[in-house]
């Protein structure tokens, strides 16, 4: 089978819902998950890392799309002006 | 058995590079190719064999300059520069102008005598060798804005280099020693003479590091590189800086601080960013800021992460540039904007770009998995909260654009039709050595804690670490696909701390041109020309009457002479700074030769 083949397959609905379930499986299994050395209370809450990946990724993204467009995106040509 | 023929105990590797160099220029098609590839090779094998101490002592003036200063640090760092000079030789076969590899192999060189220096003049000298080398890779891509941000690129690191040797200086008038010793800066700001030296040196160090705000020559030089010297300049000046950190500014804690904002804002700065090269860019920007917390922290545990991040980062960061770079080469253009769908004509290049950026992702099972964790796990041990959770903000930040928004964008998202095929055989060929190095070092990562410079205790693979970093990605990952709308690219640039120079040079020009030009003019001017220039004139009438009677007759032979000589010295004027700055290295070049070769 060819790469671009497989690449096609992995382009379905099939694939994008047991991705979903994957990530609800992600938490499911942090409930079991023994914790040897917890630095702080996050890592005492099962499904914590989930939530901070998450809202990190939310954050990175609005927070500096806002800062972008307030301030320091500018035009291709800026500085030849 | 090799070494029982060949046994000399120390030989730099760096004479390999700069050296051996040298007959590149005269070398044509398969043939350059095999030297090329030979000459990296020895080089590595040097560092196989260089037994630990302290080798190539000479002296200079009344100096004594240390060239082989081999321990577990120095020795590591070296097998990585190394092994990137063979993979990047690789992947430059194809290139024909010669001057391109000849500049990445003394970049190449200066980087590794950086790295084996005992004392701070040959750190310095190796140094401005690789700043000066380097700036070529830029220059090499012959577009106007290359040889603009070439210029400003070249600025950036002399101020930085002046910066390093004052504080050397500094450091040397009141210890009167130059070798590199452990010289931590403590505190907020330098509080007395010693210590303003210290700061200095750590300052040029971090200017070479990249850490903001004197980190934007990286994001305005690499992707106005060459295809090929983009990979090169992505593996060598920051880790180099690093290298030094570690070596001399190890557990001053303002790296922590300057470290994990450094991690952030190139996360911030890559939302931003349209030019792929460039977006990698500031991700080299965000890896670093781990290494340099973590330099920072200085605990034999975080030196030993940033060691091992230093050494997988080179590895899957230049994967990611060489992949880019393939695109760039192949389609012409590395703008998000421009490109998609490429899944169709490059999916071999897809797998390998996507490999590097599950590498810089830290995914388990990839290289940056055993190494960025390390470092941050030292944080955790520590018990410093606010860093450690800024370094994991940052990680779901690196695989949001490496590993999702680059591949997406490039190889997926909106078709837009371009015609394109995989590279030329030597860039697939490097991109698979660099591919098997990013999953080998995952998954047999004993190899690599054995060369670290402390014994190691981190278990990377434990059960609640692997849970962990999954649903840190895979949570990003599901954030992605949500929000992709809000991450369509434009065309567009961001503003850095460069603004400030390159908006306040115009200022200058302005006031130069402007007030200043008018009040010479004007003012001055007339001034002079009364009460000097007259004068002058009249004094100069005089003498031309006693020149040309008496003095002409004798002279004019000795006139004709000198003017034959300033004719042949006009050559070399060629106005042209490239050319200077190629003879400066040159000249260097044969000094370090000189002190070397001299008893």
């Amino acid at each position: 089978m060819r790469l671009i083949d497989i690449i096609e397959r992995l382009r379905t609905r099939m694939v994008k819902k047991i991705a979903y379930c994957i990530l609800v499986l992600l938490i499911l299994v942090d409930f079991i998950i023994p914790r040897h050395e917890i630095h702080f209370f996050g890592d005492s809450i099962p499904g914590f890392w989930s939530l901070f990946g998450f809202i990190s990724c939310v954050i990175i993204i609005v927070v500096s799309k806002w800062i972008g467009h307030h301030w320091l995106i500018k035009d291709d040509g800026y500085y030849d002006q | 058995m090799i070494s029982e023929i060949i046994d000399i105990e120390f030989f730099h590797p760096s004479a390999f590079y700069i050296i051996g160099g040298l007959l590149i220029p005269f070398l044509r098609g398969r043939v350059r190719q095999g030297y090329m590839l030979l000459v990296s090779f020895l080089a590595f094998f040097a560092v196989i064999k260089m037994p630990y101490g302290v080798h190539g002592v000479h002296e200079f003036l009344s100096w004594e300059l240390t060239f082989g200063n081999v321990d577990k640090l120095s020795k590591v760092f070296a097998y990585i520069f190394t092994i990137m000079g063979v993979i990047g030789v690789v992947y430059s076969f194809h290139v024909k102008n010669n001057g391109e590899h000849l500049s990445a192999f003394y970049y190449v060189g200066g980087s590794l005598g950086v790295t084996l220096a005992g004392d701070f003049l040959t750190l310095f000298i190796f140094w401005e060798i690789m700043a000066f080398s380097s700036v070529f890779l830029i220059w090499y891509r012959n577009i106007p804005s290359s040889v603009d941000s070439g210029f400003r690129y070249l600025l950036w690191h002399v101020v930085g280099g002046l910066i390093l040797f004052s504080g050397i200086m500094l450091h040397y008038s009141e210890s009167g020693d130059l070798s590199i010793q452990y010289l931590p800066f403590h505190g907020w700001w330098p509080t007395d003479i010693s210590s303003l030296g210290y700061f200095l040196i750590m300052i040029g160090f971090i200017v070479n590091a990249a850490v903001p705000p004197f980190g934007a020559w990286l994001p305005d030089s690499y992707p106005a590189a060459t295809v090929t010297g983009a990979v090169f300049m992505s593996a060598f000046t920051t880790k180099t800086a690093v290298y030094a950190l570690i070596r001399v500014c190890a557990g001053s804690e303002i790296l922590i601080v300057l470290g994990v904002i450094m991690a952030i804002y190139g996360v911030v700065y890559a939302v931003l960013e349209n030019d792929a090269r460039r977006l990698l860019a500031y991700h080299i920007i965000s890896q670093v800021g781990y290494m340099v917390a973590g330099t920072g922290l200085g605990t034999q545990m975080a030196i030993n992460g940033v060691v091992a991040h230093a050494f997988c980062h080179i590895l899957y960061k230049s994967l990611l540039f060489m992949g880019t770079g393939s695109v760039l080469y192949v389609t012409g253009t590395a703008k998000l904007s421009e490109l998609g769908g490429l899944y169709r004509t490059m999916p071999r290049t897809m797998v390998y770009t996507i490999i590097g950026g599950l590498a810089i992702s830290a995914f388990p099972l990839f290289s940056g998995f055993v190494s960025k964790s390390m470092t941050v796990a030292a944080f955790g041990e520590e018990h410093i909260m606010w860093a450690f959770l800024g370094l994991m903000l940052a990680s779901a930040g690196t695989f949001l654009h490496t590993g999702l928004k680059v591949p997406y964008f490039i190889w997926f998202g909106k078709d837009k039709g371009i015609k394109a095929q995989e590279p030329p055989w030597n860039m697939e060929l490097a991109m698979i050595i660099g591919s098997v190095f990013c999953i080998g070092l995952g998954i047999f990562y004993n190899y690599l804690y054995a060369l670290l410079p402390y014994p190691v205790h981190f278990k990377p693979y434990t059960a609640y670490h692997t849970w962990e970093t999954l649903q840190l990605l895979l949570f990003t990952q599901l954030g992605f696909f949500l929000l992709i709308k809000k991450l369509w690219c434009e065309d567009t640039i961001s503003i850095d701390t460069d603004w400030f120079p390159r908006k306040g040079a115009r200022t200058l020009m302005w006031f130069v041109n402007k007030p200043l030009a008018m009040l010479e003019y004007n003012f001055v001017g007339e001034i002079y020309e009364f009460i000097i220039q007259k004068p002058i004139m009249r004094a100069a009438e005089f003498f031309r009457w006693v020149d040309t009677v008496i003095v002409d007759g004798f002279f004019s032979g000795v006139a004709e002479l000198i003017l034959r000589w300033s004719r042949q010295l006009q050559s070399v004027q060629s106005g042209q700074i490239q050319q200077y700055a190629m003879i400066m290295v040159g000249g260097v070049i044969v000094l370090i030769l000189i002190t070397v070769i001299l008893p």
